[in-house]
């Protein structure tokens, strides 16, 4: 059980940044997701974490001590591999085994701890069997048993659930969650895909470009982002981006018109404002355009609104009908609007 | 234009006929006269028929079974040790940056005829007594040795120069096997605590049998095959200490023209090949295959 | 967490250089020590004492192209081993393309058969090609050299250029199929261009066998009109004067420089190669 501190960690290769100045503290027994799409700079990050990669600049520390020095073996840190990486010569039962064998775990004890680690990922009938004859689903248990095995301070995760189909990955989640509370231990885990960042994390660590955009609990990064692309990320549809500007308190794009806006003169301002935010109706009538789409899912209908060159998502009633390219007005909620400057994306309202 | 179904479904065999029509005129044709010929006494230009009489000599011979044995020494203990070097070559050469650069060093003595490098190691061993005034430089042994008149001695010279040509073939092959694996892998046995070498143990060289296999049976082949070194170095001396069979057949065919004899020890040879490829060769086939 | 193991990250390094740099040494000093006997003038070469600080002197070039006929032993070495390697390639890459990209009845089984001809011993086979030759008057001439070569490598080129042609995407022969190409114009402007790496690789590497070659050269070729360099090397012997390893040392030099070059060059494609395609470098 471990608390893991990242402060001014950079990675750098001859002049190609991965990282830049990553500072974060995690509890001890946190699930912290790091999500942003790929070449973000989390992954690099956990590798730094588990000892795989150096630093060129900053300090790991792990309860305190400093970490950069120590080799990745003796760091007591267990790692799911998005490919598994089970090693292919040896029975399940083994691969669970190695990393006792390798700390010298008493001969009784191994047994005892790898039948243990088997139940907990249900693989407990499947010991003798090689990886290459297990499901995609199965060798991903197998990983997890084998980094559960020895109880290390930290768990590292990459991308572990992106190998699986939609049903198998929704399963999965869930149980990881369940074994993180169960064993009470850290946890990063990287991903790509909000939703599981969403449904996991304790807090999240959105990432672009190698530098963290914003840390937060998924609450706080659904409902209060920092600027356009952590609102842009999160959220399925995403939230609608559109530029305008505001003067006199008025948001103005084209077939777009807010008043009341709480931002102070005249400036060129992105507005923020989510699909299920929105709706069909002209009783404020912020959007006037025509219907460019209309897609129902069953749940609810989301309708597509074309105004001036600009496509906007609106979520609809389930029952939504209409044709296309005909004019529409649609309402937003005033207290679910987001403002960012239009040119560094930051968030001003 | 159209082809008539027949064409059509004769065409691969067609490809592959000039190959094959090739190779069965060099193996089936001298085959089936080295069978022919194995059955007569054979002296200059007149054939005595013996039937089996050739084989039974063999069989009695003590220098037959002699270079069996020579055979059987001289290349397991080469083969072994070139094996284990390069494995420790690969091991300790795969993950470091300057790899070009030992592979091309290590590359030289392959590179070489083989015959040049039978007289390297002829003069170093004999003829120059390099190696000997280095060993009593070095205080190992007090006189002058004579390597190629001991039986032992010779041997070991002979290994040396197969060893020291040959050690790279398996070098490159280990190598690249090893760079092919999954580096993931080898980072999760990092995190689980195995130090390099538990990690070569373990894993890298399990999940490198196959190529070790394909490598090894193909090296092995060559070996027992040797001929250059020793007809250069030591034309089997002492005694017929260092003659394989290939130096045994040349020696009867064209040192004493007993052809017959030859030709009979060469069947043999091309019975235990073929068992050889049978077992051997189709197990790496079916498996070693992509 | 207990107070971690600190391992230095670095000690592992001297070993691996120490086992790496003594195997280099070993390489490359006997190949320093030859070089300078080439080198060294002809009454430095057996002596009672080796010398170690010789004198420098160029009779051994002199020596190979006034006392031998040096030139003639070159031409018959590129000339034998250019034919046998068209021969080879000729043969070859239909044979490849067959076993590659066709299924038939006997496939296995003729792919088992190419295979298994590289297992055989030279020896074994030595005598009776020797009468057959004999017979057939092509004793001591380049073209039996280039026969025999073509022989003993059509084997490993066959499963090299097999190999390379196993990762050409069949759905570009699919593609020329369709826009109307018939299957001998697929393999000439479609195979041969996709699969040229691999083609060369294996002209090389039975070049380079077709140079060493030893046995064969030795029974066929009797007098220089087809001697090769691999055979020469063991007929310098100057009477009174034993072996003459200075010109021995300077005539393996002066095939290794070419071989070597070359195989620099394709060095990536090398285990590939050596293995008959079983091990993708």
């Amino acid at each position: 059980m471990a608390r893991i501190e990242l402060s001014g960690i950079q990675k750098k290769w001859g002049a190609v940044w991965g990282v830049r100045d990553v500072n974060i503290d995690i509890a001890d027994e946190e699930f912290v997701v790091f999500l942003g799409p790929s070449g973000c700079g989390k992954t690099t990050t956990m590798r730094m974490i588990a000892g795989l990669e150096e630093p060129s600049m900053g300090e790991i520390r792990m309860d305190g001590e400093v970490m950069n020095d120590v080799e990745a073996r003796d760091r007591d840190v267990a790692m799911v591999f998005q490919g598994y990486a089970l090693y292919p010569n040896m029975t399940i039962y083994e691969n669970i085994r190695f990393p006792l064998r390798m700390r010298g775990v008493p001969r009784a004890e191994q047994d005892r701890m790898v039948r243990e680690a088997a139940e907990m990922v249900e693989l407990g009938s499947y010991l003798d069997r090689k990886p290459a004859a297990l499901s995609g689903g199965q060798r991903q248990r197998a990983a997890l048993g084998r980094a559960i095995v020895r109880q290390p301070q930290v768990f590292l995760m990459d991308e572990p659930l992106s190998n699986l189909d939609a049903k198998l990955r929704q399963a999965m989640r869930v149980q990881i969650k369940h074994l993180q509370r169960q064993l009470r231990i850290t946890t990063v885990y990287v991903t790509h895909d909000q939703i599981e960042a969403m449904t996991l994390a304790d807090r999240i660590v959105v990432m672009q470009g190698g530098l963290i955009q914003q840390i937060g609990t998924p609450d706080e990064i659904y409902a209060d982002p920092a600027n356009t692309f952590v609102a842009g990320f999160i959220g399925s549809p995403p939230m609608n981006l559109i530029e305008g500007e505001v003067s006199g308190g008025v948001f103005r794009a084209a077939g777009i018109e807010v008043a009341g806006v709480p931002v102070a003169g005249d400036r060129p301002v992105t507005l923020g404002v989510r699909p299920e935010d929105c709706h069909v109706g002209a009783e404020d009538a912020h959007l006037r355009g025509q219907v460019y789409g209309v897609e129902p899912t069953g749940e609810s209908t989301y309708l597509t609104m074309k105004a001036g060159e600009k496509l906007i998502e609106v979520k609809a009633r389930r029952d939504y009908r209409s044709a296309l390219d005909v004019g529409e007005a649609v309402t937003f909620d005033r207290s679910r609007l987001y403002f960012f400057d239009a040119g560094s994306g930051r968030r001003i309202g | 234009m159209r082809r008539s179904r027949r064409l059509r479904k004769a065409f691969p065999y067609l490809l592959v006929a000039p190959a094959v029509g090739y190779l069965l005129m060099i193996t089936l044709y001298p085959g089936i006269y080295a069978i022919y010929q194995s059955l007569f006494l054979v002296r200059f230009n007149s054939w005595t028929f013996v039937g089996l009489e050739n084989y039974r000599d063999l069989l009695g011979d003590r220098e037959f079974w002699q270079a069996l044995r020579n055979t059987a020494i001289i290349g397991s203990i080469a083969l072994a040790t070139q094996c284990a070097l390069a494995l420790l070559l690969a091991y300790h050469a795969y993950r470091d940056p300057f790899i070009k650069g030992w592979r091309i060093i290590f590359l030289v003595p392959m590179l070489f005829m083989p015959s040049a490098v039978a007289f390297i190691w002829k003069l170093a061993f004999n003829d120059g007594r390099v190696v000997s005034d280095l060993l009593m430089r070095a205080g190992l042994i007090e006189a002058n040795v004579s390597f190629l008149s001991s039986i032992w001695l010779a041997r070991l010279s002979l290994i040396v120069a197969d060893v020291w040509q040959w050690t790279p073939f398996l070098f490159i092959i280990f190598v690249a096997g090893l760079q092919s694996q999954d580096e993931e892998i080898e980072e999760a046995a990092r995190l689980d605590g195995a130090s390099w070498p538990a990690i070569f143990w373990n894993i890298s060289l399990p999940m490198m049998m196959p190529v070790v296999a394909v490598a090894v049976v193909l090296r092995g082949i060559d070996i027992t095959t040797m001929f250059a070194n020793v007809f250069i170095m030591t034309q089997g001396t002492p005694g017929g200490a260092t003659e394989t069979i290939s130096f045994f057949i040349y020696r009867t065919g064209f040192k004493t023209f007993n052809f017959g004899y030859a030709s009979a020890a060469s069947v043999l040879m091309l019975i235990l090949t073929i068992i050889v490829a049978q077992t051997v060769v189709k197990r790496a086939f079916r498996s070693g295959r992509e | 967490m207990a107070a971690a193991k600190r391992r230095k990250k670095g000690e592992s390094r001297v070993l691996r250089y120490l086992v790496l740099g003594g195997w280099a040494l070993f390489c490359i000093l006997p190949v320093l020590w030859f070089l300078s006997i080439g080198f060294r003038p002809r009454t430095e070469i057996i002596t009672p004492q080796p010398i170690y600080w010789p004198t420098f002197s160029l009779d051994a070039w002199r020596m190979i192209w006034s006392d031998w006929p040096m030139a003639l032993y070159l031409r018959n070495s590129v000339l034998a081993i250019l034919g046998s390697v068209v021969i080879c390639l000729v043969l070859a890459i239909p044979a490849a393309y067959s076993l590659s990209r066709y299924r038939y009845r006997y496939r296995e089984d003729i792919g088992f058969y190419i295979l298994s001809t590289r297992m055989m011993a030279p020896a074994i086979v030595a005598i009776p090609i020797f009468f057959l030759f004999r017979d057939m008057g092509l004793l001591d001439t380049i073209w039996a050299l280039m026969l025999i070569y073509a022989a003993i490598n059509l084997s490993l080129v066959t499963w090299i250029i097999r190999s390379y042609m196993l990762d050409i995407p069949p759905e570009l022969e699919d593609a020329a199929r369709t826009d109307g190409a018939s299957d001998l114009r697929i393999l000439w402007e479609i195979i041969i261009p996709a699969c040229l790496p691999g083609i060369i690789t294996a002209g090389v590497i039975a070049a380079i066998f077709a140079i060493n070659e030893f046995l064969f050269t030795l029974l066929i070729a009797s007098t220089s009109r087809a001697y090769t360099l691999s055979v020469a090397l063991a007929n310098f012997t100057g009477g009174s004067d034993g072996v003459i390893y200075n010109a021995i040392a300077m005539v393996a030099f002066l095939a290794f420089v070419p071989v070597f070059v070359v195989v620099v060059a394709i060095q990536k494609h090398l285990s590939r190669g050596l293995t008959m395609g079983a091990v993708k470098g």
